[in-house]
């Protein structure tokens, strides 16, 4: 194994030397380590304390997504698809909006973890396990949409390959085909993804409980015992795993993008619609993991431990950034369209903007441009997590009302203005988009009373590689790479 | 779907010069084809069933105003939008007829083939539609009735064209021209509608079509439609 | 057409084609005896999977269309044209389609009732308890009263036997499309200008120039499928010649919108602007100026109906130059108070083209065209009033809904002591009836119609059942024949008709060797022939030549249009639409069908200039209150901003409001007769156009369902 070891931190860290370190061990989780033991007993007690709030909070929700998703879902199928407010020719409204935003969510997840991973930076460390599991439950929301938009749901299976008496395959031609594959493929492998590194953290936890809980976490951990063999098997397969999702999860938004994109619609037949969704879909899933950082660090315990004002700094400045590509790619879908001179496209762009629906798109600029550029460049507003929390969260907002604007306010105005329409969604389409949030966040209530919320040993083995090392008299901390 | 060379080309002229707006054909087309009301409030709501719509804006301001009257139906384009979007097959092209067929009992309610259709000529059944007793009576046999949850569009009235390949064969002859006439054609008071084959060059529609007047919708498009208008126009004796 | 059409060509013809399908005659539904077999016998015209055709004349408006129903399995699927009939040629408007929606309409009356009047106290009688009733309304010969609709000829005919042979008030024909198109008017002015009352047939596919007077024969005027046929062929002539049509009217119909001038021209102007331009014409033609025209300078013309000098002379000059021009009077030109000298001045710009009885010119139909003007209908209202009338019987017609309230036809049915109603539906006159006789609906009945204004030649229609009465009625011409048989004295001496089949067949024993387009040696084959075909007619066009009374050396009196305020007082146009005289508000499908100019559906609304609205502060889909200015009256309808009218005028459409008719009609917008004047002109039909109103918003909003995007069309978000 090769040892390296660098400094880090290393500009102003020279500079105060004596009190530095004090304040670089408060500052940052890997030059603030803990034995290994307590630590371990922070994530399980922090996995075990169950307020009543918890509960409350735990069976709300449950009820919330019986009753606004399945209920609602379930009168909708038992009355038809005239319960949402879809209507010609806006004939997809916020069920897409909601699921190509729970898709773009969910893509974040895996790219803050497996990109910060493959470019190994550092304080990743403690999120990824939370970012990971948001694109799973993420999925599990959007992945219902493709059903609950059907007009006939009960033969949704006809979509899914397999040999049938009809002697039909799906239609491979039909973004939608692609669609299902690929979100299929996505699922599959982000589980994975997510379940690796949850290993270790798993026999840990078996280790540490009896009863129930013990018998799940030792079915799950797969008998994992720590053998340096398992550990290095399991390097490499992260390895693996970090660097091929990349590649999936980028193909997969460009997929949903190709459901806009393949078509004929005026204002969806756009070549750059690709690079745009995935633009748009990890600046709304990066502000969506500061949002769940900032309530996982204040609603559970020990967890201002591992959470601090350092990861809200990092994530904060790739939310500008992103937020700035978006700006560049929506600048450039504009310019080029207008570029192109075609009359609807362009009455189309101007109704966006001046229709009576512009409130939406105005919602959009501010959310996804205006806010990031005039806070994120500061570096108190991006270390005050509560200040980040509500910009991560009017940046999702944003990014709602850009999938609203692409989507039903788009398909509202075509070539055929006899044949224009407004949209505006149903109790039923509202109660059911309300659901599947419900549904994301009681999956994650769950999930953070089973699941160590924490990489445990991906934070220790962070903190074992990071030292402060001598240099003359001045401590400067130090990162040794394990590779 | 590439399309091969068969007998069989189904089109359509219109004429706008001669189509006066009267709605005739609507109604025929939604008696014939077993198409539910839907009443005002969805009416409203831009939920109609009119396979065939009749576009209406207005040229000119007053008093020189005067509205543009244009039928509107699917435009059974050779090369289809609706068609490759839809993931099931339920969108095809028949290979027979040459046009764009809507397989009720295969599609699942993606919409996504109403969402592609440059002409909106698709409508969605978005409830089951009450049609009470007595009034089922009167469905045509000939047409499935649709349930909810399905897309459905104009079919150049398939079951006659059927009925007329079957009659044809049964004695032994080609399809004469104007022998099968689609609902719409057949109540036009100013027969301003002209179907036929457009494969034969010698059959009226074709005729008709190489008017210097013919245009087509977006044709632009490239989707081939084989609905051709004819211009109308207000000049004296031209 | 020719005499010696054969079965083959029939169906040939037809466009049908369909080997299987023949046009059925003497069996099937239109047996004369119903015999009840099991289900396993299946008649032979009854084969399952296979459709059986049956000729028939549509009764949804009395232009007499020739009909063919689909049915199968004993049920009308589908109405198509009649490929054959001289009127339609195989083609067929939205009402004649919808007919089976009447047919299976979820709210017929079932059978015989007795009822309370304004309640829902309904009991069931049975059919001998009817005719008895019926029968002692008979017999109290000097107190009986008949008002009948346009459709249904035999039965008219069949009633003026029975009021002649009892001397009894002949029977009063009313239906407010007849009103509206000024029926009675242009009867008038015919007789007064060519000396016979009948309807002037406008040969318009040969004219090349067409002066229209607000007479919207694309969508309801007289035959609108027998002249939107003529629209097509005056657009396209041999050589390619195409027609020129001007409209004069001051709201846009769709007759306007389809002309390549239309002239917005005040209501009750249209007689000067008729004078003006015979004048012009006369002039550029180096005419003799006609006494008719002489009256009038091109400014005053102008100037009454707001058309601009220049403009006059423009159409005067297209008319000159022009070898056929036709004028037609209709509609809202005839319902004003100059009505008739209107017409009459219209009509004579024929006469000053020697158009008469050419090739794209005026001839004159056969046969009279019993239509009640509204003076003898407000006769008839006194003698209920003043208690002379002890019986009512009414059919065909809803007058409660049709007739304009200020002529008090309500209040005067109470003072009726019987009022029978052979209604198919529960439609407001029933409301008010003590009984009611369901006749079965046009689609199985028997019946002839004779067709008047649509048909090139002489013709009659025939009418019989496609199927077999679905509910518990009876045809009204039966319960009148088993009434007149039982009621003894003058009636039953001279009614002798075993049933409707015998009181048919007596009737048309005449045509059996007149020159149709087939003959036959005795009745049965004629009577056969007569229903497969559909009707009888002549083989080849014919019609009377109109003769020129000298009538433009006759001088005509005009009355100046009223001077409104403006901005205060509109003039209150109402136009047919597809609902007919109110009748079709009950067809689903008609109801969703749009409005050819508005888009509208399952609504009445009111239409105004958006620059008069924008005056008034008014936007679209606001609730506003119409009051007539003259008799106080008032409605509340919905706005439709209309670019298409004169800015002093608003434009209803008739046929909605209803307050009963059954689910799909009830309930729905408003009913413009409610304050129509009850003004009449010299013609004594009622001057619809002279109503002037009042518009005043309410503060309600109700958005009309119509199928364009208003967003897309006005930019209107």
């Amino acid at each position: 194994m090769a040892v390296e070891a660098k400094p880090l931190y290393s500009s102003k860290a020279t500079e105060h030397q004596e009190t530095n370190a004090e304040e670089l061990r408060k500052e940052h989780l890997m030059l603030d380590p803990m034995p290994r033991d307590e630590m371990n007993q922070m994530v399980m007690n922090a996995m075990h304390t169950t307020t009543k709030k918890y509960w409350v909070f735990l069976i709300g929700f449950g009820l919330a997504v019986v009753v606004l998703l399945f209920g609602a879902w379930g009168y909708m199928i038992a009355n038809g698809m005239g319960v949402a407010g879809i209507r010609r020719p806006v004939f997809w409204g916020i069920f897409i909006v909601t699921f190509v935003f729970w898709i773009g969510i969910s893509h974040a997840g895996t790219f803050v973890s497996a990109i910060l991973r493959v470019f190994k930076a550092e304080f990743r460390r403690p999120f990824t396990r939370a970012a990971e599991l948001m694109t799973t439950f993420g999925l599990a929301a959007g992945a219902l949409y493709p059903l609950i938009h059907l007009g006939r749901v009960w033969v949704f299976y006809w979509m899914i390959p397999y040999p049938n008496a009809r002697w039909l395959w799906p239609n491979f031609r039909s973004p939608l085909v692609w669609d299902f594959l690929a979100i299929t493929t996505y699922l599959l492998s982000s589980t994975i993804y997510l379940f690796l590194p949850l290993m270790p953290d798993l026999a840990m936890a078996r280790d540490r409980t009896t009863g129930w809980r013990h018998a799940i976490y030792k079915v799950l951990s797969l008998g994992w015992r720590g053998t340096e063999a398992e550990w290095l098997r399991l390097r490499k397969a992260i390895g693996i795993f970090a660097f091929a999702i990349i590649p999936v999860m980028f193909s997969v938004h460009t997929i949903v993008s190709w459901d806009f994109a393949v078509t004929m619609v005026v204002g969806w037949q756009s070549t750059i619609f690709g690079p745009y969704f995935i633009i748009g879909a990890i600046l709304s899933g990066v502000s969506a993991v500061v949002t769940i950082l900032y309530i996982i660090r204040s609603t559970m315990k020990n967890f201002d431990y591992f959470i601090r004002p350092e990861h809200f700094d990092g994530l904060g400045k790739l939310i500008l950034i992103f937020s700035m590509a978006w700006a560049y790619f929506f600048f450039n879908e504009y310019i080029l369209s207008w570029y192109g001179g075609e009359e609807a496209l362009k009455q189309l762009l101007t109704l966006h903007a001046t229709g009576p629906s512009a409130w939406v798109w105005y919602l959009m600029l501010i959310c996804n441009v205006a806010i990031p550029w005039l806070f994120l460049w500061n570096k108190k507003i991006r270390r005050t997590p509560w200040i980040m929390f509500i910009i991560t969260l009017l940046v999702n907002v944003g990014m709602f009302a850009e999938r609203y604007t692409i989507i039903p306010l788009t398909l509202g105005h075509q070539r055929n203005p006899f044949d224009w329409g407004i949209y505006n969604p149903t109790i039923v389409e509202i109660s059911i988009v309300l659901g599947t949030l419900c549904l994301f966040i009681f999956l994650y209530l769950l999930a953070s009373r089973l699941i160590p919320l924490v990489p445990v040993w991906e934070v220790q083995e962070g903190q074992m590689s990071h030292t402060f090392r001598k240099v003359g008299k001045t401590e400067i901390p130090s990162v040794t790479e394990l590779e | 779907m590439a399309e091969k060379e068969g007998k069989e080309k189904w089109g359509m002229v219109i004429d706008l010069d001669i189509c006066t707006g009267c709605q005739a054909c609507v109604t025929a087309c939604s008696m014939e084809n077993n198409i539910p009301f839907v009443g005002e409030d969805e009416m409203a709501y831009g939920r109609g069933m009119q396979w065939m719509r009749i576009r209406r804006y207005w040229e000119g301001e007053y008093p020189e105003v005067a509205p543009a009257h244009e039928p509107m139906l699917c435009q059974q384009c050779g090369n289809a939008p609706c068609e490759p979007v839809c993931p099931v097959f339920a969108s095809v092209h028949s290979e027979q007829e040459q046009i764009n067929l809507q397989v009720y009992n295969r599609c699942i309610g993606t919409r996504y083939c109403a969402n592609n259709c440059p002409f909106s000529a698709r409508t969605f059944n978005w409830f089951d539609y009450e049609l009470p007793a007595p009034m089922n009576s009167y469905l045509n046999p000939d047409v499935s009735v649709r349930r909810r949850g399905i897309m459905e569009k104009c079919t150049f009235c398939v079951q006659r064209i059927v009925k007329g390949r079957q009659n044809a064969s049964a004695s032994g002859r080609e399809i004469a021209d104007g022998e099968v006439v689609p609902a719409c054609a057949q109540a036009c008071p100013t027969d301003a509608i002209v179907f036929g084959n457009l494969s034969d060059p010698e059959s009226r529609v074709s005729q008709i079509a190489r008017s210097d007047r013919a245009f087509r919708e977006l044709e632009e498009l490239g989707t081939d439609s084989r609905v051709t208008y004819l211009k109308g126009g207000k000049n004296y004796g031209s | 057409m020719s005499d010696n059409i054969s079965r083959r060509d029939f169906l040939k013809l037809s466009g049908l084609g369909i080997t299987a399908a023949a046009v059925m005659t003497g069996c099937g539904p239109s047996s004369r005896y119903v015999v009840r077999h099991a289900y396993v016998d299946m008649p032979e015209y009854n084969q399952t999977g296979v459709s059986t055709f049956y000729a028939t004349t549509c009764q949804e408006c009395p232009a007499g269309c020739g009909i063919i129903v689909r049915t199968q399995e004993g049920r009308a699927i589908k109405i198509e044209g009649n490929p054959n009939h001289p009127v339609n040629l195989g083609k067929i408007c939205s009402r004649g389609l919808t007919s089976v929606q009447g047919l299976y309409n979820p709210d017929r009356i079932g059978g015989p009732q007795k009822r309370s009047r304004g309640e829902q106290n309904i009991t069931p009688m049975n059919w001998e308890d009817a005719v008895t009733v019926v029968t002692n309304g008979l017999a109290n010969s000097g107190k009986v009263a008949f008002l009948l609709g346009l459709t249904s000829d035999h039965l008219f005919d069949l009633v003026t036997e029975i009021t002649t042979a009892a001397n009894s008030m002949p029977p009063f024909r009313y239906s407010s499309l007849a009103t509206l198109e000024g029926r009675a008017t242009l009867v008038k002015a015919t007789e007064e200008m060519f000396g016979k009352p009948n309807l002037p047939y406008f040969d318009i596919s040969n004219s090349d120039v067409i002066l229209n007077f607000g007479a919207s024969f694309l969508e309801t005027w007289i035959s609108p499928l027998a002249y939107s046929r003529g629209f097509k062929n005056f657009r396209k002539q041999k050589f390619g010649k195409r027609g020129y049509l001007i409209s004069f009217e001051p709201r846009q119909s769709l007759t306007s919108a389809n002309a390549d001038l239309w002239v917005p021209a005040l209501p009750g102007s249209e007689g000067y602007l008729a004078m003006a331009i015979g004048k012009i014409v006369a002039q550029i033609k180096s005419l003799p100026i006609p006494l008719m025209y002489e009256n009038i300078t091109i400014s005053d013309a102008s100037k009454i109906s707001g058309v601009s000098e220049t403009k006059l002379q423009e159409i005067a000059e297209i008319v000159a130059r022009a070898e056929h021009p036709i004028a037609i009077p209709g509609g809202g030109a005839l319902v004003t108070e100059n009505g008739l000298q209107t017409a009459k001045a219209i009509l004579g710009l024929n006469i000053l083209h020697k158009n008469l009885g050419v090739p794209g010119g005026v001839y004159l139909t056969n046969g009279d065209s019993p239509t009640t003007n509204l003076d003898e209908i407000a006769k008839l209202i006194q003698e209920m009033n003043a208690g002379n009338i002890a019986t009512i019987f009414i059919h065909g017609t809803n007058p409660v809904f049709e007739l304009p309230k200020s002529l008090g036809f309500t209040e005067a049915l109470k003072k009726v002591p019987t009022v029978i109603s052979f209604s198919s539906f529960e439609d407001e006159t029933v409301i008010e009836s003590d009984y009611v006789f369901p006749d079965h609906t046009g689609l199985e009945s028997f019946g002839y119609q004779r067709v008047l204004a649509g048909s090139d030649r002489e013709a009659i229609s025939s009418v019989q059942p496609v199927v077999q009465p679905i509910h518990d009625t009876k045809a009204t011409v039966d319960v009148f024949l088993a009434a007149a048989t039982s009621v003894g004295g003058d009636i039953s001496a001279k009614i002798k008709y075993t049933d409707e089949v015998d009181f048919l067949q007596q009737k048309i024993t005449p045509l059996l060797d007149s020159g149709g387009f087939y003959n036959a040696p005795e009745l049965p084959t004629f009577w056969s022939k007569w229903l497969q075909y559909g009707g009888w007619w002549k083989p080849e066009m014919g019609l009377e030549i109109p003769e020129d009374n000298n009538q433009l050396s006759e001088k005509i009196d005009l009355k100046l249009p009223k001077q409104l305020s403006e901005n205060k007082e509109f003039h209150l146009i109402t136009f047919g639409t597809q609902m007919g005289d109110g009748h079709g508000a009950n067809r689903p499908w008609l109801q969703e069908t749009p409005d050819p100019m508005t888009t509208l559906t399952w609504n009445s609304w009111i239409e105004i200039n958006p620059d008069t609205a924008d005056k008034l502060g008014i936007h679209d889909d606001d609730i506003v209150s119409v009051a007539s200015t003259t008799g106080g009256e008032s409605i509340e309808v919905v706005v439709y901003r209309y670019p298409a009218i004169r800015p002093d005028c608003v434009a209803m459409p008739f046929g909605q409001g209803h307050t009963a008719l059954g689910r799909y009609a009830e309930g729905r917008g408003s009913n413009p007769a409610e304050i129509w004047s009850s003004l009449l002109n010299q013609a004594g039909n009622l001057a619809v156009f002279e109503t002037k109103v009042s518009i005043t918003p309410t503060g309600k909003r109700r958005p009309l369902a119509r199928q364009e995007s208003k967003a897309g069309v006005y930019g209107e978000h």
